[in-house]
């Protein structure tokens, strides 16, 4: 497994927000994490990026621990997160986003990095040098990937990606996702279009309340007639 | 002919203004905090180069040194008080506390390393002006009937050419950009790899090193130096930074120098017991009439540099 997580616990407080979480991923795979609202599917995430101080359990990347790593180091290593909100830098420049995405990248390929970027979303390229604040919701979340990217992960994780986009721009979205994946990058994607995620992942996890309540293959967890109504179909309707 | 002449000693005095408004706008845009040891760093830089002159190094370890030495390890220490202060107010507090600047902690301690320098400062050395002395403080270049003060003159270039330095540094550099990305949203600059903690040392340095500066420049310009000589440019640059907009660099600049354009005008043309009222007057009236500043934004954070 290239991310193993084992029995990993956040708390907020009182709040226990993630109670001891098994989850993995495989090089290569592409596996979602479900739960309806406050489940604490963001904060596993950010706990795995190191973003949200964990309280206990292991983070196991590539066969090395990195709980105790900052999220810079874990950036360095091949862990990447786009956050939920997308969180561009809207008084940067759209460039300088990217190049933000590249921080932890010293090598002299950087400059090339950007440019592929923006040759594979032109409607970056044509604003380049535009604050980042200009661009619309779908530009916006083509910015936070493609920032995501510049740090050259092994493992992307997105946090609900699809969350205020057009149904095209989800197709959109959807498929360069899986385009990524296709070229070898590993994908741990939180989402609220289930359907939609299911269709697209090889395994899936359920949350509930902070725990696993289910966990297989997609088609399992589309098939259960149980998690279709309680969480699923739910958020489906909402 | 006089009044071209205090317009120019306003720009000139504006000059050693800018250094320490910029000093504030910068912990107020990338960190949100209103660092108050910053007028006790310009007095450092100050009173630590004349000690210097005057008795060399503590201890009897050496004889007096040059001024220029002595002032360059005056700015050093201002630079050390400075990371002195982050080490102890902002990171403190943001590791106990989470986000410091939610909190009044680091405001309030910085006060108190306000008061603590300066009296350090006064048990060392007494609460006296004393004369700073360069060799070159009399020179003059005389023009058209202007005394133009060449020290003057080199100091106000100097601090415009730093803050042109910085201004480049924070849109061209890997570092600035960081600083930046920061400033808007420390936990997205943390998701890029960004280590906070190693880049909020670098606002700190850069704190210290423009308040320190503007106390070298001070000293030579105005041969004098005293343990107070913080309060009122802290308050004037404090002034300044407001009218040109809270976290504009730029608009720190401008500010400075209309600060003191506007307190030699004032005495020019009402007496010294005026200045206060002028420069806190235009500072009122303008933030009637344009509550964010010359060249500020109305959300502080965004969009600054
Ligand atoms: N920074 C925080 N401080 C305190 N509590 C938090 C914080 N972030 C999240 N929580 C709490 O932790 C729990 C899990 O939140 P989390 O954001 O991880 O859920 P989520 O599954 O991502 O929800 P959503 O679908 O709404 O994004 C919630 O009870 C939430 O209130
Ligand atoms: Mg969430």
């Amino acid at each position: 497994m290239q991310l193993e997580v084992a029995g990993l616990d956040v708390r907020y407080g009182a709040n226990h927000a993630v109670r001891s979480v098994d989850l993995s991923v495989a090089p290569g795979e592409i596996v979602t994490v479900l739960g309806a609202n406050g489940a604490g599917k963001s904060t596993l995430l950010r706990a795995i990026a190191g973003a949200t101080p964990i309280s206990g359990g292991t983070i196991t990347f590539e066969g090395k621990q990195v709980q105790s790593r900052n999220t810079a180091t874990r950036v360095k290593s091949g862990i990447s997160l786009v956050p939920e909100g997308r969180q561009i830098f809207v008084s940067l420049t759209v460039e300088e986003n990217l190049l933000m995405g590249a921080y932890t990248q010293t090598g002299a390929t950087t400059h090339r990095d950007v440019e592929r970027i923006f040759q594979r979303f032109p409607n970056l390229a044509a604003r380049r040098h535009s604050a980042a604040s200009v661009l619309s919701g779908g530009e916006q979340q083509m910015l936070a990937i493609g920032r995501a990217m510049l740090a050259r992960p092994k493992l992307m994780m997105l946090d609900e990606p699809s969350l205020g986009l057009s149904p095209i721009l989800v197709e959109q979205l959807f498929e360069l996702i899986a385009e990524l994946n296709s070229n070898g990058l590993s994908i741990l994607l939180v989402e609220q279009n289930t359907h939609m995620a299911l269709q697209m992942a090889s395994r899936g996890y359920v949350l509930e309340l902070g725990e696993v309540k289910a966990e297989g293959t997609a088609q399992q967890l589309a098939d259960d007639p149980r998690l279709a109504e309680a969480y699923l179909g739910a958020q489906d309707a909402a | 002919m006089l009044l071209v002449q205090q317009v120019l000693n306003g720009l000139l005095l504006g000059g050693i203004y800018v250094g320490v408004a910029v000093a504030f706008t910068l912990t107020i845009g990338i960190l949100n905090f209103l660092n108050f040891t910053i007028p006790v760093l310009f007095m450092l830089a100050g009173m630590v180069g004349w000690s210097l002159s005057v008795y060399g190094l503590p201890f009897g370890l050496s004889d007096p040194l040059g001024w220029a030495p002595s002032l360059a390890i005056g700015i050093l220490c201002a630079i050390g008080a400075s990371l002195l202060v982050e080490r102890f107010t902002y990171r403190y507090f943001k590791a106990k506390h989470g986000d410091a600047t939610e909190h009044a902690i680091p405001l309030v301690s910085s006060l108190g390393f306000l008061l603590i320098f300066e009296y350090l400062v006064l048990i060392a050395h007494g609460s006296d002006s004393q004369a700073f002395r360069t060799p070159f403080a009399d020179l003059n270049w005389r023009v058209a009937g202007l005394i133009i003060s060449i020290p003057q003159v080199i100091s106000l270039a100097v601090s415009l050419g730093i803050v042109a330095g910085l201004s480049l540094l924070l849109t061209r550099s890997r570092i600035g950009r960081a600083l930046r990305a920061t400033a808007e949203n420390p936990d997205a600059a943390t998701l890029m790899g960004v280590e906070v903690n190693r880049i909020v040392p670098v606002v700190f340095v850069l704190t210290g090193l423009l308040c320190g500066l503007a106390g070298a420049l001070f000293a030579v310009n105005y041969g004098e130096v005293s343990p107070y000589m913080g309060d009122n440019v802290g308050t004037k640059a404090i002034a300044g930074m407001v009218i040109g907009g809270l976290g504009s660099v730029w608009g720190a600049i401008a500010g400075g120098l209309i600060v003191g354009l506007t307190e030699t005008l004032s005495i020019h043309f009402f007496g010294a017991t005026s200045v206060q009222i002028s420069v806190w007057g235009l500072l009122l009236v303008l933030l009637l009439l344009r509550p964010q500043g010359l060249f500020g934004h109305n959300a502080i954070g965004k969009g600054k540099f």
